[in-house]
């Protein structure tokens, strides 16, 4: 039942949740040094031990706008196609079974979110909007294709 | 060799241990015929290494055996118990020497021990019914033999101690290894760091230096794990040569040098299909048959020699033949009929130029395409190959002497020497291999100036384009004390460039890994780094900042003035001028500026009307000059613009491009002709393209514009066709269309599509555009007969305007 073990964690204060088979661990990064003429996401790199991370800012791939982030912010690390990326996550609660498994998404949700939530997940009687970290890694234009 | 022997011999023992399950199975059913291929192929497998390896002997069996195989498997010869035993005696044979050769003994069974197998194997074929008796007695024989082999054995074993050992890793694990180690060297850093800020203890500090220097040692050994002897590459290489020659009725003598030349494994994976396609082209298109070389005056068999060998931090391997060398003519013909130069570019290209098209997609110069090679895809494919993995490729060719391609790749993938350049408060890291030179910018050597824009930075007289890192990667500039530091960087793509930075901080040995796709779609990083401090780093991409820059580059550059390094002022002295003959053979010349494109014209495309000449290309109609003496065969034209006039101007031939001064060495004014200038000890006649098109002009009755539009009137608003296809063909070729009969509008001309649906009451030509394919006349056109209809068209206009 691997399957329905889910990180929770919150986004620009939306709970969200992402499959714990997706993801390798949570840190807390240490400097991130910034890339040029790359998309406003790609925050930049960060070592974790011997590996280097490509950081992602999430909230700014969805709402455009950058996430203030404190000194030593909080990452989802994640390998996608042999790299291995960051997501910057605001908070993270738990990382726990969920018995309903993923629900389809009820009410419409706003054009912010929706390229990027798959489902609902259920934990604690509040719901979590499901991301994929893969959609977040993906250069923009093949994101667009894909869309 | 030993490397490649010591794998052949693993190969095969190992093969025989999976096997001898199925052994024992077919000695239990030998009518159970499954098992037949996996036995072929054990066979097949060794004949084919042992016959570039020189083991004649393994041959020899290995081909006995599977003639046998090949007997049974079409059904001439049953695998009865006799077939099956002396098959697998042979086998056995195989592998007791394999284990020998393995062990360095090679006489540890006599090979005169082998025809007694070899007869057990024929005589089941020649006599299938009564051999079990012989063949009991060969097979006693062999047990007896082998057992002589099992006493052996502990000498044997002995043996096997001392030849080196080896066992197989997956990659995987060394990676993981070096990831581990890299981790020390960081744990290292950060405990030097913290010593640093304590009081000094020499008693800690020795048992650092100590702990120090081993991991320093323990990261040189990881790396050399991942090099190979490039005799790997080589491995395949006997055999497809000697397999393909035999394919191509050619006889090829293969020589490889330089296998002891050690390189990063991962290279040399991502060499082997370059290296393949080479070789495979040098024997299809390079080497000739052995009938043509002997009229060549060469030996009947072409020379392939493939030379590894280290510089620097470079492999570099050269593939060279003798045979016939790159048809320069046909590349560069193709690369015409392809549209990758026009005509006026094909004549400036030089030598070197011609060679570099064969990187072009789509240029294979073999007349055919052969199974072999010369599918299309090809050197385009090599050369991205090479540069992908930051190497490059060059070609040399002497035609009728023979072909040279060397390939420089760099000695690993993952640890290369680089510089740490600062810029705008960032550190990256630049290749060393890409770096000829680093200069202070106030050094006496370097002149900068800045014309129109473009920055030019002159180092010992050669001009560069200077680009600064800052501009490039969009950074704030930061005030320093010293001087700015110049790199001059060589790059794949282009010629040599100047990167201003800030500062070249320092020189490290880097191990580099592979940039996420995000990272690498900016363009200018070729991949990410972590230095000993820790603070990830990005790899320049000594191209791609080149390219982005708008630099220069090699593909751009051709048609300019050869050496394209002349600086800028010196080329504005002089302008280019086409060198052409006219269709009587005069030789004359015309500012290039104004040549638009050379265009092959057929007889058809050429249509005189009143004295005047047009030629029809893509549905358009040029006024043409030179076309008065008819003409009967292909021509060239030279498409000549000035704003949005264009005329086509007929010639004999396009001879050269060349630099002229602008100003005439004599003015003449009469005509055509502007002038005089002298080229060489010739003085050639400058065309005046204001006179041509002058006379053009006047050729079409005054009219300002050269083209004269054509007001068209469709009748019939309703006729889909006319309005919805015909009217939009018309507008595109610069015709003025009104649709449906409007009031006041006068036209040249009236299209309709019925017969008789137009009455003829005024002196307005009418034109019917039939659907009936046959539709012939003056006056009516198949309507699908685009080029007819508008040619007809400006036929009726030009006749109405005279």
């Amino acid at each position: 039942m691997t399957d329905n073990l889910f990180l929770f964690a919150s986004i620009a204060g939306t709970p969200v949740a992402i499959r714990a088979s997706e993801i390798e661990a949570v840190v807390r990064l240490g400097d991130i040094v910034p890339i040029q003429r790359v998309p406003a996401h790609v925050r930049g790199l960060a070592a974790l031990r011997s590996r280097v991370l490509t950081v992602i800012d999430i909230e700014s791939r969805i709402f455009g706008r950058a996430m203030s982030i404190d000194r030593r912010p909080l990452a989802v690390v994640s390998d996608v196609a042999a790299h291995t990326y960051g997501l910057l996550v605001e908070t993270v609660s738990d990382i726990c079974e969920a018995s309903s498994g993923v629900q389809p998404i009820q009410g419409r949700i706003d054009r912010y979110w929706a390229p990027f939530a798959t489902g609902l997940v259920e934990r604690e009687g509040r719901s979590h909007l499901l991301l994929s970290v893969a959609d977040f890694v993906n250069t923009p234009s093949t994101a667009a294709k894909a869309a | 060799m030993d490397e490649i022997l010591a794998e052949f011999i693993a190969e095969t023992l190992e093969t025989l241990e999976v096997l001898s399950g199925e052994v024992v199975a077919w000695e239990a059913d030998p009518t159970d015929g499954s098992r037949l291929d996996a036995f072929f192929r054990f066979f097949h497998t060794v004949k084919g290494s042992c016959g570039f390896l020189n083991l004649p002997r393994f041959e020899r069996l290995a081909h006995a055996a599977e003639d046998v195989l090949a007997a049974v498997r079409r059904g001439e010869r049953k695998a009865d118990p006799a077939t099956v035993t002396a098959v697998l005696a042979v086998m056995d044979r195989i592998g007791a020497l394999a284990r020998g050769i393995g062990d360095g003994e090679d006489a540890a069974v006599p090979e005169a021990a082998d025809d007694a197998l070899l007869d057990a194997l024929v005589e089941g074929a020649s006599c299938p019914v009564d051999t079990e008796a012989t063949v009991a007695a060969q097979v006693d024989e062999m047990v007896v033999e082998l057992e002589t082999n099992a006493d052996l054995n502990p000498s044997a074993r002995v043996g096997r101690e001392r030849a080196p050992r080896t066992i197989r890793l997956p990659l995987a694990l060394i990676d993981q290894l070096m990831n581990g180690i890299s981790d020390m060297v960081l744990a290292r850093n950060d405990l030097a760091r913290k010593m640093r800020d304590r009081e000094a203890d020499p008693e800690l500090e020795s048992s650092f230096e100590r702990l120090s220097a081993n991991v320093a040692d323990l990261r040189d050994m990881i790396s050399k794990t991942r090099m190979q002897r490039v005799d790997r590459l080589y491995a395949a290489i006997p055999r497809m040569v000697r397999d393909l020659s035999r394919d191509l009725n050619k006889k090829v003598s293969l020589e490889l040098d330089g296998g002891d030349v050690e390189m990063d494994r991962e290279m040399i994976e991502m060499v082997v299909d370059p290296l393949t396609h080479i070789v495979r082209n040098s024997l299809d298109h390079g080497i000739e048959e052995p009938a043509d070389r002997k009229t060549a005056g060469k030996g009947e068999a072409g020379l392939l020699r493939i030379v590894a060998r280290q510089s620097g931090n470079q492999i570099v391997i050269e593939i060279a033949d003798d045979g016939r060398g790159i048809n320069r003519v046909a590349l560069v013909e193709k690369a015409i009929k392809v549209g990758l130069v026009t005509p006026a570019e094909a004549v400036a290209l030089t030598d070197d130029d011609k060679l570099q098209l064969i990187f072009h997609p789509g240029l294979s110069t073999a007349a055919e395409v052969t199974a072999v090679s010369g599918r299309g895809v090809g050197m385009d494919v090599v050369r991205a190959n090479i540069e992908q993995i930051g190497g490059v490729i060059g070609i040399e060719s002497i035609v009728g002497r023979g072909t040279t391609i060397t390939m420089r790749v760099p000695l690993t993938l993952t640890i290369i020497p680089g510089l740490i350049v600062q810029s705008g408060g960032h550190y990256f890291a630049m290749p060393r291999g890409n770096v000829i030179e680093l200069l202070h910018q106030n050094s006496s050597m370097v002149a900068i100036e800045e014309i129109g824009g473009a920055r030019i930075a002159t180092i010992r007289g050669e001009a560069y384009s200077l680009v600064d890192i800052e501009d490039v990667l969009g950074l704030t500039r930061t005030a320093i004390k010293g001087p700015r530091t110049l790199m001059v960087i060589r790059s794949s793509v282009g010629q040599p460039y100047v990167l201003g930075v800030e500062q070249v901080e320092s020189n490290e040995e880097l191990v580099i890994r592979p940039a996420s796709p995000l990272v690498t779609s900016a363009g200018v990083f070729a991949g990410m780094t972590l230095p000993d401090n820790g603070q990830p780093m990005l790899l320049l991409d000594a191209a791609g900042i080149a390219q982005s820059a708008k630099l220069p580059l090699r593909d751009a550059q051709r048609g300019i003035v050869a050496g394209g390094r002349t600086p800028a002022v010196a080329r504005e002295e002089t302008m280019q001028a086409l060198l052409f003959a006219e269709r009587d053979g005069a030789r004359r010349l015309i500012p290039l500026a104004i040549v638009d494109r050379v265009e092959d014209v057929e007889p058809d495309q050429v249509a005189t009307s009143n004295g005047r000449a047009f030629v029809r290309i893509e549905g358009k109609l040029f006024p043409a000059l030179n076309a008065a003496a008819g003409v009967a065969e292909p021509i060239k034209s030279l498409r000549l613009h000035a704003g949005h006039e264009v005329l086509c101007y007929l010639i004999g031939d396009v001879l050269d491009i060349i630099d002229v001064p602008p100003r005439l060495d004599v003015s003449l004014n009469e005509g055509r002709v502007a002038g005089l200038v002298m080229v060489g000890t010739q003085q050639i006649e400058m065309l005046d393209p204001f006179a041509l098109f002058a006379e053009a002009a006047r050729g079409s009755g005054g009219d300002a514009s050269a083209v004269r539009p054509v007001h068209c009137l469709i009748a019939d608003a309703n006729d889909a066709w006319l309005s919805g296809i015909l009217a939009p063909l018309l507008r595109q070729a610069g015709h003025e269309v009104t649709i449906g009969a409007g009031g006041d509008v006068s036209p040249d001309i009236i299209l309709c599509s019925g017969a008789g649906d137009m009455a003829a009451e005024s002196d307005v030509p009418v034109l019917t555009l039939s659907d009936d394919a046959g539709a012939t006349g003056a006056d009516a056109i198949y309507r699908y007969d685009r080029d007819r209809i508008m040619a007809r068209i400006a036929e009726l206009a030009a006749r109405r305007a005279a």
